[in-house]
Formats: structure tokens, C-alpha cells, sequence
């Protein structure tokens, strides 16, 4: 890859990909994190952490050397919170199906 | 210490520089009304001349409150919200929860504004957006928190573009840390009779330093507050409840039971708000009718943290017998981690959480921020004004931009307290704001010199805020004798923080002036 490809594709994760990630993340992590004592864990805390979230993907994609691993990080977290959320949707016609046959 | 290689190091800085110098005069105008808004409470009761010191809730509520509902729809019965306005008096919201066309969840109903004897003084109704906005008696608070939370662009863009800045803030102070190769050696150094952009260097940097701790808390909860309700709620009510906000509402703020539509008369809420004093050692800020009328009611009354907490104080009560149920969580039915996250957000921005001492901390670390957004503009400025002439425009900005706008806000608070007893705070406030403001971009542009802009701009500064005082008192306002006869001390205190300000400002300008005055006439110099 070229230098400036390189510095296009850092610039693309810490600038439009931080964000994009940091929300897909967000509700994806809703699906996962335990709801805690009072059950609302998985509710507040993805709440509390985007803006920590977006932080970490931001100078992990300015400072990381290796551009492949910010790459794969950024991905990895898209794909596995987006097919999450993605998951919930596809799923939720078929439990109404069963509820309302 | 972080040790970055001499490429990332270089990239940081160019981040740190460019995160500044892209928001860093928006950024600045949050962070000095936010400073300033640390105190909204305070300068509420000093500029209105507040001298009432018992808490609403510390007077009879409960007959004004069951004379609204007899008066009030049932429909709107399905909520009721308490809260202090103006000089203690009680704003009472009889409301149904309802949604918007785009599905977000709104309250509609009648907001009563109770005068001191309980009797009602205006009645609006609508929907939360339409009935609640800014008093002429809290103008002037009111203008400076709205500033602080949205620039006063309209909501969902205002709290957006502040979210953007918390962030920008926040890429400011971790990028600021990561640049230091020194940092224990940095926030010791000053040196006083070096070249003036290191002096202006080593201040900037030991002045942010020591913020350090408090930029990362403020810009996170900041940006935490402004994007919750524009981005956070809605997206996660659309991944856990299919995006229905008011099932995301209920599970997180909700007091779950078994719902019991049958009327019963509300119990009495004086025994309530006495009860809640005496637990919480506080008068509530906040009390929440669910169900009035019902025999399912519930009350939830919310107070301060007690001294030496930071998280803040929930208390249940049956609505129907006045019974305490149980002190609960602010977020949530049942303590957890994600609730006292939740819950200390608030008390970590606000600083509010053990009185005028953490307010005053508060208060110097955001002058500490301004300080550093300000310095750091310039230093970015210095490095580059040399080479390009064509930047002073962007100078004279910063300083019409970080005098001006402190100018401004003493400008408004002038036009509050003249226009206050006439009626018409809430129109003059913000007026006078502009003219200021503008009268300031004015001298940005026709004042011959970058110095003299400067120094006149802090001049009238200074000046008004000797003036303000006594402009409050010529204009009305309560005396230092009546104000501590009746235990009110915040008006004399800000009082005295305005003229000793002023004051300090002048003796800095005249201190300044004599340097020049006693200095040899300048020969030219090569510039290093």
C-alpha cells in the first residue's frame, strides 16, 4: 500500500470509522453485557462507555504502526456488535411468529 | 511517563494543536459559561436579590398541590413533577407521557408557577419544550446554562455540536498527556524571564498539567450528557426494546409494581417532604408523582449526596398511605454498577457534590481550562504568525473571541439586573449579550493595534465587574446588612468575588502599563 493510501486509510478509522464503530458498538454491547443487579447494566453502561470507546479507537488508529491490526480491530468490532444487532432483527420476526401463530 | 517515538509524538501534537485551533474558540465559550454556570444557583439568587432561604419544600405543598388536581385534567394526573423555581417558590407539572412524530418520548400537560403564597401565578400548557423555558427572574442563569449545554443552537443540533466538543476536549487532554516527555519536570517549570512565547509555553503547560485529571472528567461526562438523549438513548432503544424509548425510560428510571388504576387520594405530601428532610438531611431538589390520584401512586423525592458522597439520594414512598418504602438507586430498582456510574456522572460535571467547596474547585479548574484553551491558541498562533502575516486576523479573533465574550456575560448580567425589575429580563438579556458581542467584533476590526484591543477589552472587563455590584444595588437589590440578616450569604459573596476580580485585573493591567512605561524605547533586534 502507498504511503498515502496508508495515511488515507488511518485518517478514514480515526475520523468517520471511530464514530461509526464507536455506535455500532454501542448497541451491539446492549445485546451482550450482563443487566447486573438491577438488570439495566447492559442499558447504562455501553451509555456511559461510547464516548470512551470512540477515544480508544481514535489514537489506537493514529498511533497503532500497524495499520492491518487497526484495521482488523475496527472491522472485528463492527462486524461482531452490527451482526449482533443484525441478529436480534432477523430474529424478532420468527418469536413473533411462534407468539402469534 | 509515556514515551512515544518521534513520529507519533510529531502526529500528536499536530492533533493536539489542530483539535484546538479547529473548536478551541467554541470550545472556550462552553467552558466559560460552564465555569461560570458551576455557580447558576448562586448567581441566580445574587442577581434576582433572592433573600428566601427555606427550601419550597420546607412550606406547606401539599394544599396548593391538591387544589391544582382538582382543577387539572385527569388525563395529565399520570405524572407529577415538583421542583423549586425563582426565590424558592414551587413549579408544579401535571403531565401524561406521550410521543412525538419521530417516536421520541415527550411529556404533555399544565406547568403552574406558584407564587410565595402558594397561589398560582401562570399557567402553561403543552409539552415540556413548549411550557418550560427561561424566567425574568432566572434570565440571566438560564442564559448561561443554556449557552453552556447548547450554544443555543436548537436541540438536537446544539447538544450534538457541544458532544462533538467534549469530544474534541477530550482528544485534547489525552493527546496534551502523550506529548509531554517530561511531565513531572513540566508541571513544576516557569520560567519567568525567558522569551515570551516560553513563558506563555511553560504556563499553558503547567496550567494544563495540573487540569489535566479534571479536562478528561469534564469533557467525558460533557460529552456522555449531550450525546445521551440525541444519540445513546435512541440507539440502544432500538437494539434492546426494537426502539421504543419510553420501554428504555421504564426500565432504567421506572418504579416497577403491579399496576392499580383504582383512585385513592394522594397521602400527604408535607408528611412526605418532612419525612425525606429528616432522612436525607437535605430539602429534596426534586420530587416525582407517579399515578397521582391512584391507589398505585408512588413518590420518589431526590436530594443532594450526603457529605462525604458523591452519589445522590433517592427516596420511595407509597404515594397513597405516605409511607416510606426505601431509599433506592437514582438509576435503576436495585443498586448496581451501572446505576452508580449513571448516578455520579452528574456530581462529577456539576461539581456540586460537597457544597460551595467543590464548586469552588470546580469553578478554579475550569478557569485553569479557559486559561489553557486560550494560551494554547496563541502559542499555536505564535509558532506560525512569524511566517504568516496573514493570521492575524485569526489573532485578533482569539482575542475579540477571549475577552469579548467574558465582556459579553457581564453585559448581559448588567442588562438583567437593570431590566429585572421592569419585567423584561428575558428579552433584554439576551439582546444586550449581542450588542456587546458585537460591539466587541467592532473593535476587533477598527482598534489600530493588537495590543490595545487586548488591553481595552480587559480594561472594560475589569471595570464592569467593580460595576456590576453596585449597579445590582442601585437597581434594587438587597443590601450586605439584609442579605446576611436573613442568612442568604451567596449575594455577598458574589459580590465580592466580582470586585476583587476587577480589582485584580486592574492592579495586572497598571502593573503591565508601568513595565512599558519603565522599559528603554525599543531598538530593532534581529527576531532570535
Amino acid at each position: 500500500m502507498s504511503p498515502t493510501a496508508r495515511k488515507w486509510t488511518r485518517i478514514g478509522f480515526a475520523g468517520p470509522g471511530a464514530i461509526i464503530v464507536a455506535i455500532v458498538t454501542m448497541a451491539g454491547m446492549a445485546l451482550w453485557l450482563p443487566g447486573g443487579a438491577a438488570g439495566i447494566d447492559n442499558l447504562v453502561v455501553p451509555l456511559v462507555l461510547v464516548p470512551l470507546i470512540w477515544a480508544l479507537l481514535f489514537f489506537h488508529a493514529c498511533l497503532d504502526r500497524n495499520l492491518a491490526r487497526v484495521v482488523v480491530l475496527s472491522i472485528g468490532l463492527l462486524v461482531l456488535h452490527g451482526g449482533l444487532v443484525a441478529h436480534k432483527f432477523l430474529d424478532k420476526p420468527a418469536v413473533t411468529q411462534e407468539a402469534h401463530p | 511517563m509515556i514515551h512515544l517515538p518521534r513520529e507519533e509524538t510529531k502526529l500528536m501534537v499536530a492533533v493536539h494543536g489542530w483539535s484546538g485551533i479547529l473548536l478551541g474558540l467554541l470550545l472556550y465559550a462552553v467552558v466559560i459559561t460552564g465555569m461560570a454556570a458551576v455557580f447558576a444557583v448562586e448567581i441566580g439568587e445574587w442577581s434576582a436579590g433572592h433573600v428566601e432561604t427555606r427550601s419550597a419544600f420546607e412550606r406547606p405543598i401539599d394544599q396548593p398541590v391538591r387544589a391544582l388536581a382538582a382543577s387539572t385534567p385527569q388525563k395529565y394526573h399520570e405524572g407529577v413533577d415538583l421542583f423549586e423555581i425563582g426565590d424558592h417558590n414551587l413549579g408544579v407539572f401535571f403531565h401524561h407521557h406521550d410521543l412525538d412524530a419521530s417516536g421520541t418520548p415527550i411529556s404533555r400537560g399544565i406547568y403552574y408557577q406558584l407564587d410565595r403564597d402558594g397561589h398560582v401565578a401562570s399557567a402553561r400548557e403543552g409539552t415540556d419544550e413548549d411550557v418550560f423555558g427561561p424566567r425574568n427572574d432566572d434570565a440571566l442563569s438560564s442564559f448561561l446554562v443554556d449557552t453552556h449545554v447548547r450554544l443555543h443552537v436548537p436541540d438536537p443540533w446544539g447538544l450534538l455540536l457541544t458532544g462533538i466538543l467534549g469530544l474534541a476536549m477530550l482528544v485534547a487532554a489525552i493527546s496534551g498527556l502523550l506529548i509531554h516527555r517530561h511531565l513531572l519536570k513540566d508541571i513544576f517549570t516557569l520560567r519567568r524571564k525567558a522569551h515570551p512565547v516560553l513563558v506563555d509555553r511553560d504556563r499553558h503547560s503547567v496550567a494544563g498539567s495540573w487540569s489535566l485529571p479534571f479536562a478528561f472528567i469534564l469533557a467525558f461526562t460533557g460529552s456522555f450528557f449531550s450525546f445521551y438523549g440525541t444519540v445513546g438513548v435512541p440507539i440502544v432503544a432500538m437494539s434492546a426494546f426494537g426502539g421504543d424509548q419510553q420501554a428504555l425510560s421504564d426500565a432504567v428510571f421506572g418504579n416497577p409494581g403491579t399496576p392499580n388504576p383504582t383512585p385513592h387520594a394522594i397521602g400527604n405530601l408535607d408528611r412526605i417532604a418532612a419525612d425525606a428532610i429528616k432522612r436525607s438531611g437535605d430539602a429534596p431538589t426534586y420530587m416525582a408523582i407517579e399515578n397521582f390520584g391512584r391507589a398505585d401512586a408512588a413518590v420518589t423525592t431526590y436530594h443532594h449526596p450526603k457529605a462525604g458522597d458523591i452519589e445522590p439520594i433517592t427516596l420511595l414512598y407509597n404515594g397513597a398511605t405516605a409511607r416510606f418504602e426505601r431509599e433506592k438507586p437514582s438509576i435503576g430498582t436495585r443498586p448496581s454498577a451501572g446505576g452508580t456510574l449513571v448516578a455520579i456522572m452528574s456530581p462529577l460535571h456539576f461539581g456540586d457534590f460537597a457544597g460551595v467547596f467543590s464548586k469552588a474547585v470546580w469553578f478554579g479548574l475550569g478557569f485553569a481550562m479557559c486559561y489553557v484553551t486560550l494560551t494554547g491558541l496563541r502559542l499555536w498562533l505564535a509558532r506560525r504568525v512569524e511566517r504568516m502575516r496573514s493570521l492575524d486576523w485569526l489573532e485578533r479573533t482569539v482575542t475579540v473571541v477571549g475577552f469579548g465574550l467574558p465582556l459579553a456575560l457581564l453585559g448581559a448580567a448588567v442588562g438583567f439586573l437593570v431590566t429585572m425589575p421592569l419585567g423584561s429580563a428575558v428579552f433584554w438579556t439576551p439582546a444586550v449579550f449581542l450588542a456587546v458581542s458585537a460591539a466587541a467584533i467592532l473593535a476587533g476590526f477598527i482598534v489600530p493595534t493588537h495590543a490595545l484591543l487586548s488591553r481595552a477589552l480587559q480594561i472594560a472587563i475589569a471595570v464592569l465587574l467593580i460595576a456590576l455590584p453596585l449597579i445590582r444595588l442601585a437597581a434594587g437589590g438587597p443590601g450586605w446588612p439584609t442579605a446576611l440578616a436573613v442568612g442568604q450569604p451567596s449575594i455577598m459573596a458574589v459580590d465580592l468575588a466580582m470586585l476583587l476580580g476587577g480589582g485584580w485585573m486592574l492592579w495586572r493591567l497598571i502593573g503591565q502599563r508601568r513595565k512599558q512605561l519603565a522599559r528603554p524605547a525599543p531598538t530593532l533586534q534581529p527576531a532570535e
